[in-house]
């Protein structure tokens, strides 16, 4: 975390000294016939070059939303606003919400690029391994001689047998083996970002660690930038430095991962601490937090978190609380973040 | 993989010696017994005549012979029919394989440009319904296609030979070809070849076009049905995300996953447009094998009906089989049972 010592304090949510993707009020909306539905809502948060950021939420607190929306690749109807500002190494700032649709194409994989939830089903099936990764080559005018050697260099660091993963029909291939090969597939054009959502979800115990492990490598060797989205704290708690804890479709808290866990500051992730008995037990052991997360069409005034916490009071209900900054690294949106560790105990002995 | 081809292939020789034992009791159990009617005939009409060389006569007319003992007949039948002696024509006179291998090519020939029409036809307005799901152009075509599904295409058949045949003379009613025209093909003579097969796809074009506007309508729906759901798949959204060309998706994503469970059907398809034609042929007057099937069934010329029948059958039994052991060829996603795959 020291790298981040150096980050300017302000009053209110950080600006970090070397970010390389910044939101700003993203939000996404959904027009139904119901009304409006908010499935992501003002959310400010700064990504920093190199950084492992891990968002965090239950289903339905818009956590793929956020993962879409930073590819601008929400699905229709959904519309989103707000900034996204991509700053590459070299070159000029971007704004990812505001590009035609080929500098979009361009941006997408060469420079942001996504794993997706459905990696088991990602692939056509009816085309080889080989035949993904070059038409992703050509279809960017990207060398595919090179782009192939490259293509063996990712398998055999994600310990896969090229030769043979290439050669390969989707289905003959196990979970792991897919999702290392998307992986492979995702970084072929060279990205800066790696954005994956619950990109562990369908794989064993074994599997996800192993895999959390290959990313880490990845990432010192690639110099990548990971946003790793999952409903799963143990497991990103392996592997990010700062992570994002989404509640109702905002941002609750976000902190350096060790900060998090040693002193979190929002009742919810005090609460998703305490749901988790032993922070190296399975998600299935998990106790499940009491009440349920609000409707995005109607999302109650004030604090999201109000309905389903200890400490609410008269004013929570009423008033939004804003991002605050409990510590240079640390933001928390709260009325009560002083207090809380006081008030909520943590019952999980938390290590990493 | 090795047990599947074997059970596949056992299963196919099984049908096919069910089928001819059926055709053999048919033969023998048909109202009236053709033999002893024939035998009849053979008697009255040529009383000289001494009992072996009648016996003989019955066999070569129904590739039975009358007084042996049941098992030896059908023994004697089966051998027959493997070597090709479906028996002769009672009505026509000569023998039923010599009649089918005649009128076969021309069913071949107008049933596979018939059926390929039609799945050209089905696929390509299938895809574009499902990419356009929803629009008034899908909502019509898919209308129009159930439409067309649901009616039997000899009523097409009727309707057109009325309206395009006789009303507005535009084609021909019945006929392989033109009487005045002399059956020629060959590379020799380019102009006549050409002429002649113009002349036959003239005479085949109702018939087609019957088949076609039905057969395509269901092609249809079910292109848009797979279509559909290929363009709901997740890798499709991430092709698109990787920035492949609408084109490429069109064709290798969402065409090839969208066609491939389609093969089969296009097998069996080929194995029942032999059957198909049964009707049609008899529409138009069209002497394919269909033709000949009515006519042994309305003569009571039961080798014949018996032969084209075997045929069918056949060739359906044949569709099917290719069609099981092809598949795993063709599309990389079939699995076998037992969970082996390629
Ligand atoms: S603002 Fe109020 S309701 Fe919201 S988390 Fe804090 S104490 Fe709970």
């Amino acid at each position: 975390m020291s790298r981040h010592a150096d980050a300017a304090p302000t009053a209110k949510t950080q600006t970090r000294s070397d970010a390389i993707l910044t939101c700003r009020d993203l939000s996404v909306e959904f027009t139904m016939d119901r009304g409006t539905s908010t499935v992501l809502n003002g959310l400010d948060i700064d990504i920093e070059r190199n950084e492992i950021i891990g968002i965090v939420g239950e289903s339905g607190s818009g956590k793929s939303m956020f993962a879409s929306a930073l590819l601008d690749a929400v699905v229709e109807p959904g519309v989103t606003t707000g900034t996204i500002t991509y700053r590459p190494a070299e070159g000029r700032e971007i704004d990812v919400l505001d590009r035609s649709d080929d500098q979009l194409q361009q941006l997408r994989w060469e420079d942001i690029s996504m794993v997706f939830q459905g990696a088991l089903s990602s692939f056509n099936p009816t085309l080889k391994l080989r035949g993904h990764f070059v038409e992703t080559l050509e279809a960017h005018g990207y060398d595919v001689e090179s782009g192939m050697e490259r293509t063996h260099e990712l398998l055999s660091d994600l310990y896969l047998d090229p030769g043979r993963v290439l050669g390969s029909y989707p289905h003959e291939l196990s979970g792991g083996m897919k999702q290392r090969a998307l992986i492979a597939l995702s970084l072929v054009l060279e990205p800066d970002v790696l954005v994956m959502d619950e990109p562990t979800a369908a794989l064993d115990l074994l599997m996800q660690r192993s895999i959390i492990s290959l990313l880490s490598a990845l990432r010192e060797k690639y110099d990548l930038t990971m946003v790793f989205i999952t409903h799963d704290l143990p497991l990103v708690t392996k592997l990010a430095d700062r992570i994002g804890v989404l509640y109702a479709f905002e941002l609750a808290e976000v902190s350096g991962t060790e900060e998090l866990l040693r002193s979190p500051r929002h009742p919810y992730t005090r609460a998703l601490l305490n749901s988790t008995p032993d922070i190296e037990s399975p998600l299935a052991e998990m106790q499940p937090i009491e009440g349920s997360a609000p409707d995005p069409v109607d999302v109650p005034p004030g604090c999201p978190y109000h309905e389903r916490c200890p400490l609410a009071t008269a004013d929570c209900a009423a008033v939004k609380p804003a991002m605050e900054a409990a510590s240079e690294t640390h933001d928390v949106a709260c009325h009560y973040w002083e207090r809380v560790p006081d008030e909520i105990d943590l019952t999980t002995e938390v290590s990493r | 993989m090795q047990q599947y081809y074997l059970e596949r292939t056992l299963q196919a020789v099984i049908t096919v010696v069910s089928v001819m034992t059926l055709a053999f009791f048919l033969l023998r159990l048909m109202p009236g017994n053709p033999a002893d009617a024939y035998r009849a005939e053979l008697i009255q009409n040529n009383p000289q005549l001494s009992q072996a060389d009648i016996d003989h006569r019955v066999e070569q007319k129904l590739n039975v012979l009358p007084d042996a003992p049941l098992h030896e007949q059908y023994i004697n039948y089966v051998a027959g029919l493997l070597q090709g002696d479906l028996g002769e024509s009672i009505n026509e006179g000569v023998p039923v394989s010599e009649i089918i291998s005649e009128a076969l090519p021309w069913t071949i020939f107008t049933m596979s440009l018939a059926l390929l029409l039609s799945f050209a036809i089905g696929i390509s307005f299938g895809a574009i319904m499902a990419y356009k799901e929803g629009s008034y152009f899908d909502n019509g075509l898919s209308v129009l296609s159930i439409f067309c599904n649901s009616i039997p295409n000899y009523i097409v058949g009727i309707l057109s030979i009325w309206f395009l045949g006789y009303q507005l003379e535009l084609f021909p009613t019945g006929g392989r070809y033109s009487t005045e025209m002399e059956p020629t093909v060959g590379l020799l003579e380019p102009i006549q070849t050409l002429a002649f097969l113009g002349d036959a796809l003239w005479h085949a074009s109702l018939l087609i076009l019957s088949y076609t506007v039905v057969a395509a309508g269901g092609w249809a729906l079910r292109m848009r049905g797979n279509s559909i759901q290929v363009l709901g798949e997740e890798y499709l959204r991430v092709a698109r995300l990787r920035g492949l060309s609408e084109r490429r998706i069109a064709t290798r994503y969402v065409g090839r996953n969208a066609v491939l469970p389609l093969y089969t059907a296009l097998l069996i398809a080929i194995g029942f447009a032999l059957g198909g034609s049964v009707i049609l042929e008899q529409v138009f007057t069209y002497p394919g094998v269909g033709y000949y099937m009515i006519e042994g069934l309305e003569a009571r010329d039961y080798p014949l009906m018996m032969g084209v029948f075997l045929v069918m059958t056949v060739a359906v039994v044949l569709g099917v089989y290719i069609a099981d052991l092809t598949y795993g060829l063709i599309d990389p996603r079939a699995q076998t049972r037992g969970g082996d795959h390629r």
